[in-house]
């Protein structure tokens, strides 16, 4: 079978799987499940009602073909708070989220590139081992406390950025891609790309936190491999300067495994959205999940982390298509 | 993907011979050894270290709330006048019970998996690897906070809720250990003279495969400490007045911009320590005991 | 299950995955702003700090609110509604000359019995539709309130009949006397809508839809992000100076109080009381310490809980420290459940005090050592939870195990009116007035219901029914009287172990320091005439 096809498959299966770990804790894991599902605001009847859409008293297989139908039809659920269909919810509030996690991908890899060749190449030094402490920092410090050092003193303390939210209230423009920092710059005014940026420093800021610690050990730890090679050595041999030793000819083997990275990278940008959204009140998915845990909305809890989940998953299985593509080998294993 | 995940997070395969040795000389290792056996120590001692016994497992005392640091309250207290200190050491009780729950617990799943699949190969394989990605494809943190949501907050429903989205890890290392010993002359050895399969997995191929798992699961300590904390920072995890780090910065939260910064100061720097020495540990140990061009 | 639709599977999850991420914000209201159509840039260039120009105004609500229909609202909404609807009268601040101000009715008065109450209303009033206020309109305002029997429905019990006179005048009659004046100020279910907007459902007020008289038009409404309002230009009593204002869910305190201190926010409450204090003295906010008719009690489920158990909670709860150490040392404990300030009230009712021997006893006797009782409180309402750990250790010495439950506010709600025998054991609940009367406390949280409302601890007990029962139809004939029946029922209500009476809560707010004309009335409990405001 040609890799492509494969890999689609594995990750069909995998989306498959993911549906079903969340439907065997949604329905057997609480002692009602209808209660749960009904929500707060049922009554008795409600919950028999409850009971009865979600088939509950029908076999365990039965109940998981319509539940595999309903997600077909793009259908999940109703929230009990909003009283609205969830997708419409999730639709809304995802590209915050999304703005939030890509920069912050892409200002981990940014920085965390760099840091980590640096510490290779001096490797064992003191330069290495203090950017080694502090890659280790980043990726042990709680984001929510983070974020919290990062509101007292650079918002509450020093006032240089605003405490949350995602825009000042007295600032607007159209929304057609709901990412804000595209939109201000479509509506061709640097004061809102400004307030825009603003509102996204410390966000972004705490959730690059952990990717960029990740990004920091990694091409430090591969990057020490591709030196130990033998080309490497062969080129320094040669006379080729360190800085072209380090930059072309290693960091462009190192890549090609970085670039697998990114899909961690974002996945743990979306773990901490969940933890830091609230705290910056946010109005991205991470925080619509955090308030659903309040409101006991349940179908909420689980779509919301099912929709979270398969974006995931598609998007490593873009990063390997594409992985496959700058290097060959990959799709012999 | 989850293979790549595990690859770059678990790359390499470590060499027991030396190790030891290796460790002692490097200072950073120490240092975060000591640390962790600092923790645990006043984690054990603690109703003997504080004479605020009774606060560190809740009991308020409303007259002294939100007291600043002074010479009776080395950190101050909460907002219902609990010594913090006291609360930190019982909150360590909780941090490393989980941390030690979940990761165990995960070890022995994990191992059942991991050395069934490895050792008998074939669909018996392919259908437990494919179950193990399907637990791996979630983000981290989101399986277990659906769990922890179903099950209800609680201390126990933590360990549980972390230990279903973890023992996957587990599971993939021991099966990749159990490939490569299975070919071993011994193993084939066993077998050949008719040693039952359970005996040949249990006294054969797991003692010899559980090294570089050990090793890992002492690293994963730390982010087992750092997704509790989350887990109960949104409600998730230990009630109160349970002693826990994730729940005093929540607590602590309200008072930080009143000036009352040492309850959610202190516990999170509590658990950012623990958490990197655990780290440290991690990243030491694989640093003495990888080999130099990948595997 | 075979291949086909797995691949249908697969495409409806791709499509979901991709609408998210690439076309996911075309009809965005991430903000939960309305952007107004076309308008592609920043409305004011406004002040970099503040998030607020001179004629906006941003509310930082602690608590959602999910039913803005004003015939059946019966939470926060009254914040909302207060701004948007008006009432026949206007209950005003302790202290004036006045018990009431004329609001949509310039005048009124009542037969010798108090049976028959006319109405005149206010001249050239309009609706935000255009239309003009006329009688008909306000009977067919009190007549839904009446049929749809939901909320504060209670306030009309009395009445009999509603006529329109002529245009400008409305005679209602009751069955019994009563003080319907003062009904009419009540903060819900006394609001005038439009005669059309009557035959309307409740869906079509939560889509959105308003029909209110009130200096302010609704023009968004978002129940978990921001609702918005505009100055109504036709208001018969002059357009406001803040032209539009932002009601925005901020169910966190620490980011509501972050708002208010950058001033991106400019009025919230709800906050931990010790940020009060810190708040005092602060640039750009002002603390507002107002009288108060709110307070605060812990209802105990009758339907779970035995008489001794009561009696064992009711002894074990820590009032004075509740009274000296929590709520910033600024509450008082409360004297029953009728507030000091509201008549009916009284300061000399035998009360209990903490005795945690008296308490163990008890539980010993009904063998309920290792129980585990579950208290149901307010998400992120700190005080709430400092009572539930002080009260808790009390309740461990004599071995009962307090489960602290914090949800929001109708998550726990909706909880507590399902299924009394499987609810919470104790619901604590801040209570401000209705309408201001002693009865609002006592009718509505302790009277029996067939269906649980808001007696939420299920108390059923006759005499007491018919003691408040009485007392109210003589409430306007024989006030003294009445006052004593009122004060000899919340005495049953104590005796009774009905629920654990906590506090007189003092109601703080904070507002932007450079607002002006906010002067808060403890009748309407967190309610800013955003008319009567000013900048600058």
């Amino acid at each position: 079978m040609p890799y492509l096809v494969r890999r689609f498959l594995t990750s069909l299966l995998v989306i498959l799987g993911v549906i079903t770990i969340t439907f065997v804790v949604a329905r057997l894991v609480p002692s009602d499940p209808a209660a749960l599902y009904a929500g707060p605001r049922a009554r008795p009847a409600q919950v028999e009602q409850v009971r009865q859409d979600l088939k509950l008293d029908a076999p365990i297989v039965e109940q998981y073909v319509s539940y595999l139908g309903e997600l077909s039809r793009g259908d999940l659920g109703i929230s009990f708070a909003t009283r609205q269909p969830i997708l419409d919810d999730v639709v809304d509030r995802f590209p915050a989220t999304l703005e939030l996690a890509l920069l912050a991908t892409l200002l981990s890899m940014v920085i965390g590139i760099p840091l980590g060749v640096r510490a290779a190449a001096r490797q064992n030094k003191a330069s290495d081992t203090s950017l080694r402490l502090l890659a280790v920092t980043g990726v042990s410090i709680p984001v929510f406390w983070a974020a919290l050092l990062l509101q007292l003193f650079f918002a509450s303390r020093l006032g240089w950025f605003p405490l949350s939210g995602r825009l000042p209230s007295d600032v607007s423009f159209n929304e057609p891609t709901g990412f804000f920092l595209i939109d201000s710059i479509l509506s061709a005014s640097p004061s809102n790309v400004w307030a825009v940026l603003r509102h996204l420093a410390m966000p972004v800021t705490v959730m690059a936190l952990f990717p960029l610690g990740l990004t920091t050990r990694l091409i430090r730890s591969s990057m020490i491999d591709v030196l130990a090679e033998p080309y490497s050595e062969a080129a320094r041999l040669a006379g080729v300067p360190e800085r072209t030793v380090l930059y072309r000819l290693a960091l462009k083997n190192a890549l090609a495994p970085a670039l697998t990275i990114l899909g961690l990278t974002f996945a743990f940008s979306v773990s901490s959205a969940f933890l830091v959204e609230a705290v910056f009140g946010w109005p991205g998915i991470g925080s619509y999940l955090t308030s659903a845990i309040q409101r006991l909305d349940f179908p909420v809890i689980t779509a919301g982390a099912l929709v979270i989940t398969v974006v995931y998953v598609v998007v490593n299985l873009l990063l390997d298509l594409l992985h496959a593509k700058i290097d060959p080998r990959v799709q012999l294993s | 993907m989850t293979a790549v995940l595990s690859g770059f997070t678990r790359r390499g395969t470590p060499h027991p011979g030396g190790t030891v040795w290796r460790f002692r000389r490097n200072k950073l290792g120490l240092a975060a050894l000591s640390i962790i056996t600092f923790y645990i120590v006043v984690a054990v001692l603690a109703p003997v270290i504080t004479p605020f016994a009774d606060q560190g497992r809740g009991t308020p005392d409303l007259p002294n709330r939100l007291m600043a640091p002074n010479s009776t309250n080395w950190l101050g207290t909460d907002d219902v006048g609990r010594d913090v200190i006291a609360r930190l050491l019982f909150g360590a009780r909780t941090a490393l019970l989980i941390a030690f729950g979940v990761v165990s617990v995960s070890v022995v799943i994990g191992v059942v998996i991991g050395a069934t699949a490895g050792y008998f190969g074939r669909w018996i394989d392919e259908t437990l690897m494919r179950i193990t990605d399907m637990f791996l494809a979630f983000p981290p943190l989101l399986l277990a906070v659906i769990v922890a949501a179903s099950l209800g907050p609680s201390t126990r429903n933590t360990i549980i809720a972390i230990t279903v989205s973890w023992w996957p890890w587990y599971a993939r290392q021991i099966r990749a250990q159990v490939l490569s010993l299975r070919e071993r002359p011994y193993v084939k050895a066993a077998q050949a003279l008719g040693v039952p399969n359970h005996r040949v997995i249990g006294q054969h191929i797991i003692p010899n495969a559980m090294t570089p798992v050990w090793v890992q699961a002492t690293a994963d300590l730390g982010a087992v400490i750092l997704v509790a904390a989350g887990l109960s920072f949104v409600g998730l995890g230990t009630r109160p007045p349970g002693a826990d780090w994730g729940l005093m910065i929540e607590e602590g939260r309200s008072f930080v911009l009143a000036g009352q910064w040492w309850i959610a100061g202190s516990a999170g720097a509590a658990v950012t320590i623990l958490a990197l020495a655990f780290n440290l540990i991690g990243d030491v140990v694989h640093e003495v005991t990888s080999t130099k061009a990948g595997d | 299950m075979k291949f086909g639709s797995l691949r249908r599977l697969l495409i409806a999850l791709l499509t979901i995955a991709l609408v998210a991420t690439a076309c996911g914000g075309s009809d965005s209201a991430a903000t939960g702003e309305s952007t107004e159509e076309g308008s592609g840039s920043e409305t004011t260039d406004g002040s970099e700090e503040g998030g607020s120009s001179d004629d906006s105004f941003v509310y930082a609500m602690p608590f959602g609110i999910f039913d803005i229909d004003p015939s059946s609202a019966f939470g926060t909404e009254n914040i909302l509604l207060q701004n948007v609807y008006e009432t026949l009268t206007v209950f005003n601040p302790p202290g004036s000359a006045d018990l009431l101000s004329p609001g949509l009715a310039e005048s009124w008065e009542s037969n010798e019995d108090s049976t028959v109450w006319t109405f005149n209303l206010r001249e050239g009033v309009t609706f935000h539709d255009g239309s003009d206020m006329t009688a008909e309109d306000v009977v067919a305002s009190i007549n839904r309130t009446i049929e749809l029997d939901l909320g504060a429905a209670f306030i009309f019990f009395p009445v009999v009949d509603v006529v329109a006179v002529d245009d400008m005048t409305v005679e209602i009659s009751l069955e019994f006397p009563a003080p319907l004046d003062l009904a009419m100020s009540s903060n819900y279910g006394a609001y005038i809508i439009s005669a059309e907007a009557a035959g309307e459902t409740s869906e079509w007020f939560n889509e959105g839809n308003a029909a209110g008289t009130g200096p302010y038009r609704l023009t968004s409404f978002d129940p978990t992000g921001s609702t918005t309002l505009t100055a109504f230009d036709g208001y018969w009593d002059g357009a406001a100076d803040i032209t539009n204002v932002e009601l925005r869910l901020i169910e966190d305190p620490v980011l509501a109080e972050q708002l208010v201190r950058s001033g991106d926010a400019d009025f919230t409450y709800n906050l931990p009381f010790d940020s009060y204090n810190a708040l005092d003295g602060q640039d750009g906010v002002a603390v507002t310490r107002g009288q108060s008719m709110t307070n605060l009690f812990g209802a105990l489920n009758h339907e779970r809980l035995s008489p001794e158990m009561r009696e064992a909670l009711v002894l074990s709860f820590p009032y004075d420290d509740v009274e000296t150490s929590l709520f910033g040392g600024e509450g008082t404990r409360a004297q029953g459940i009728v507030p000091q300030t509201v008549f009916g009230s009284s300061d000399s009712l035998d009360l209990p005090e903490t005795d945690l021997e008296a308490a163990a006893a008890l539980v010993a006797a009904a063998g309920a050592e290792g129980t585990e009782l579950t208290y149901s409180y307010d998400a992120g309402t700190i005080e709430q939870e400092q009572i539930g750990t002080v009260w808790q250790a009390n309740l461990a010495e004599i071995g009962i195990d307090l489960v602290l439950d914090p949800l929001t506010f109708d998550a726990r709600l909706e909880l507590a009116q399902s299924d009394p025998a499987n609810a919470q054991d104790i619901f604590t609940l801040f209570w401000f007035p209705t309408f201001v009367t002693p009865n609002d406390f006592l009718f509505t949280l302790f009277a029996s219901e067939e269906e649980p409302f808001f007696n939420l601890g299920y108390y059923a007990n006759p005499d007491f029914d018919d003691l408040i029962f009485e007392a109210d139809a003589i409430t306007a004939t024989d006030l003294d009287g009445a006052i004593e029946l009122f004060q000899e029922a919340q005495q049953l209500l104590i005796d009774d172990n009905a629920a654990v009476f906590m506090l007189d809560v003092p109601e703080i707010s904070v507002i932007a320091d450079d607002i002006n004309g906010f002067e808060p009335n403890p009748a309407y409990a967190n309610v800013v005439q955003f008319h009567d405001l000013s900048r600058g």
